[in-house]
């Protein structure tokens, strides 16, 4: 019966399939819909407070250009994003680089243990910091018995605390792509460079490293975008002392409600974020080829 | 930030198109059956619960649904989206005034409350003040104890990390008194003074805190020595001790969205009703040391831990009330020096 029916419509297929996928459109178009209503229009509506404010057209521009505040929250957020994309970067490479080195049954492990972090809500890892790394906690208790310190260093509540929230949870991002691109490397071109003579340091500085650079890169703009519009973690590691761009955002709609303000710095913060996505869309394009 | 009444429908019409889709409910019916409220959540969204929607609910037979927290952001949202079927939302005492002032209330129906004996400041014309609740200072056990906000905000006489709300309004008073001045002459604060007075201990903060659970927690870890806590978090607390000495003394109000549906507005008054009974704001107390408006409710709170409760006349006269007309009128100066100030942290 199934296979009949199969058999039936299978000559009609091709010429459905042509239709639709030409150009890719028919099979986009329900999700395209469903965006354009859920998520575009809203999003368009939002920017019509900046835009339509009683006190004139690009009155809430003039606010937060003309007010010191607002553009040091932005920038101070900027500041964080840069320290944790490094700081990803540094360790995720070396990550990365010990991930390809592993074989078989390690580095499924491996692997599952880098996407694990995936499955805990972000508010309990958060959390899951302060038990970790407080003045009360496993690590400052440990340095305290050792006496490698007479009192508690202060990683949370402080700059510090934010980078290493950010940096734990944004981690795999940068990871999972930097490794995809180093097992795709040949291992011939690395032999080859071995046969002609070259040290270990210099195969990987003179080939490795460059073959890895556009993974890297993309990978590096993508944990900096993310960073933009942490909320959770710098409200809770920040102890209320790191001010960034989302925390802002939330006072001006939430509290205050000032949404023709908010608006515009929604704005500003997506033109800025689109245009790190063009580069993280030429990066990536580089790194697959 | 003051809108015309045009400007709001002009925002509001696509949101109005959207809710029309179906995210409508509770649309007028001759028989309420059920009707949502928003508040501040926690303990104190089940002290609502047990005091005041049990025996409301047991006599009328309608059902409340809670949900939280509030904020004037979400008041914004339900009056532009044309949502009508929240008849009771929660405010502070500064957000009270801004509501007013944003045209997003409509006024209490004060004859269908028909409030049982209650404090004058609780009977205002668009909100009803269901719960007093105050700021206190608060140390881990086996601290000096500070004796006023001047030692408080003094790191010296005083060693220790401190916590302090991440809310210019419940700290800007303790901070100007810090600088002299006594708890009746505190308004109008005098903010200079009272930037002053947090530049002096802002090295000693660790946390600036935005969720009430922050403090006593903090406090329990030994991550800080001293806070700036709401009461109800810190009274019976185990290895915190606290003092209503010079606490900042607030009321949260109910108010009615505007534009509710009228037949939800009449049913919600009737728990307003509920929420001015003295045996009712007993059993609200028990479970959140908080305490509602009636003049009656002292002789009925727990004796043996009466000095838990805000507004006992040992405490009340102790503390200064906050004063939300004030905060309503410099709320634009207030936050542009607040972020200020804690871009210098």
């Amino acid at each position: 019966m199934n296979s009949t029916a199969t058999a039936f419509i299978r000559p009609r297929r091709p010429a459905r399939l042509g239709r639709l996928g030409a150009t890719g459109l028919g099979f986009a178009l329900p999700v395209s819909l469903f965006l354009l209503v859920a998520f575009d229009v809203p999003v368009l509506m939002m920017f019509g407070w900046a835009l339509t404010s009683a006190k004139g057209m690009f009155a809430p521009f003039v606010e937060f250009f003309t007010r010191p505040a607002y553009i040091k929250v932005i920038l101070n957020t900027l500041r964080i994003a840069a320290i944790a994309t490094v700081s990803c970067a540094v360790l995720g490479y070396v990550l990365a680089y010990w991930l390809r080195s592993l074989s078989g049954t390690a580095r499924l492990v491996a692997l599952t243990l880098v996407v694990l972090p995936f499955w805990v809500s972000i508010l309990v890892r958060s959390y899951a910091w302060i038990v970790v790394l407080g003045n009360n906690g496993v690590v400052n208790r440990a340095l305290l018995d050792l006496g490698l310190a007479s009192e508690p260093v202060a990683f949370l509540y402080n700059d510090l605390g934010v980078v290493i929230g950010t940096t734990n949870l944004l981690l795999p991002f940068l990871v999972l792509p930097l490794y995809a691109a180093m097992i795709r490397i040949d291992g011939r071109i690395l032999q080859a460079a071995e046969t002609l003579g070259a040290s270990r340091w210099t195969i990987f500085r003179r080939i490795f490293f460059p073959l890895t650079v556009p993974a890297l890169a993309a990978g590096m703009v993508l944990v900096f975008i993310l960073t933009l519009g942490f909320y959770v973690t710098p409200a809770i590691l920040g102890g209320g002392r790191v001010p960034m761009v989302a925390n802002m955002l939330d006072m001006l709609i939430n509290r205050l409600p000032r949404w023709e303000l908010a608006s515009a710095i929604s704005i500003l913060l997506l033109i800025l974020t689109l245009l790190l996505h063009l580069l993280y869309v030429r990066l990536s394009r580089q790194a697959g080829n | 930030m003051i809108f015309t009444k045009r400007q709001l429908l002009k925002n509001s019409v696509g949101l109005v198109a959207v809710s029309a889709l179906g995210l409508r409910a509770g649309q007028s019916r001759a028989a309420v059956s059920e009707f949502r409220m928003i508040e501040a959540g926690g303990a104190s969204g089940e002290s609502i619960e047990k005091g005041y929607i049990a025996p409301f609910t047991e006599k009328t037979g309608i059902k409340v649904l809670r949900e939280s927290p509030s904020g004037l952001g979400k008041l914004r949202a339900l009056v532009e989206s044309g949502d009508n079927s929240v008849p009771l939302l929660e405010v502070g005492s500064p957000e009270l005034y801004q509501a007013v002032a944003l045209d997003l209330v409509e006024p209490i129906d004060w004859d269908v409350v028909n409030p049982d004996p209650i404090f004058d400041e609780a009977k205002h014309e668009y909100g009803f003040g269901y719960q007093y609740y105050s700021t206190v200072m608060a140390w881990g056990e086996g601290q000096r104890a500070p004796k006023d906000w001047a030692e408080f905000f003094d790191p010296e006489a005083l060693p220790g990390k401190r916590s302090l709300p991440d809310y210019p309004s419940y700290i800007l008073p303790m901070a100007a008194l810090a600088a002299g001045g006594s708890i009746e002459n505190v308004y109008p604060i005098d903010l200079d003074k009272a930037f002053e007075s947090l530049e002096r201990i802002k090295d000693s903060v660790s946390v600036w805190w935005q969720a009430g659970a922050q403090p006593p927690q903090l406090l329990q870890d030994k991550e800080v020595q001293y806070a700036a806590s709401w009461s109800g978090r810190v009274a019976g607390a185990p290895g915190i001790e606290f003092s209503y000495q010079q606490g900042l003394l607030d009321l949260a109000y109910f108010v009615v969205p505007k534009g509710v549906d009228p037949e939800l507005k009449k049913a919600a008054m009737g728990l307003l009703h509920e929420m001015s009974v003295a045996k009712n704001q007993a059993v609200a107390a028990d479970v959140i040391s908080y305490t509602g408006p009636s003049t009656e409710l002292e002789q009925l709170l727990p004796q043996d831990r009466i000095g838990e409760f805000p507004t006992t006349t040992a405490n009340k006269s102790v503390q200064m009330f906050n004063d939300g007309q004030w905060w309503f009128e410099n709320a634009d100066e207030v936050e542009q020096r607040w972020q200020e100030f804690k871009l210098t942290l």
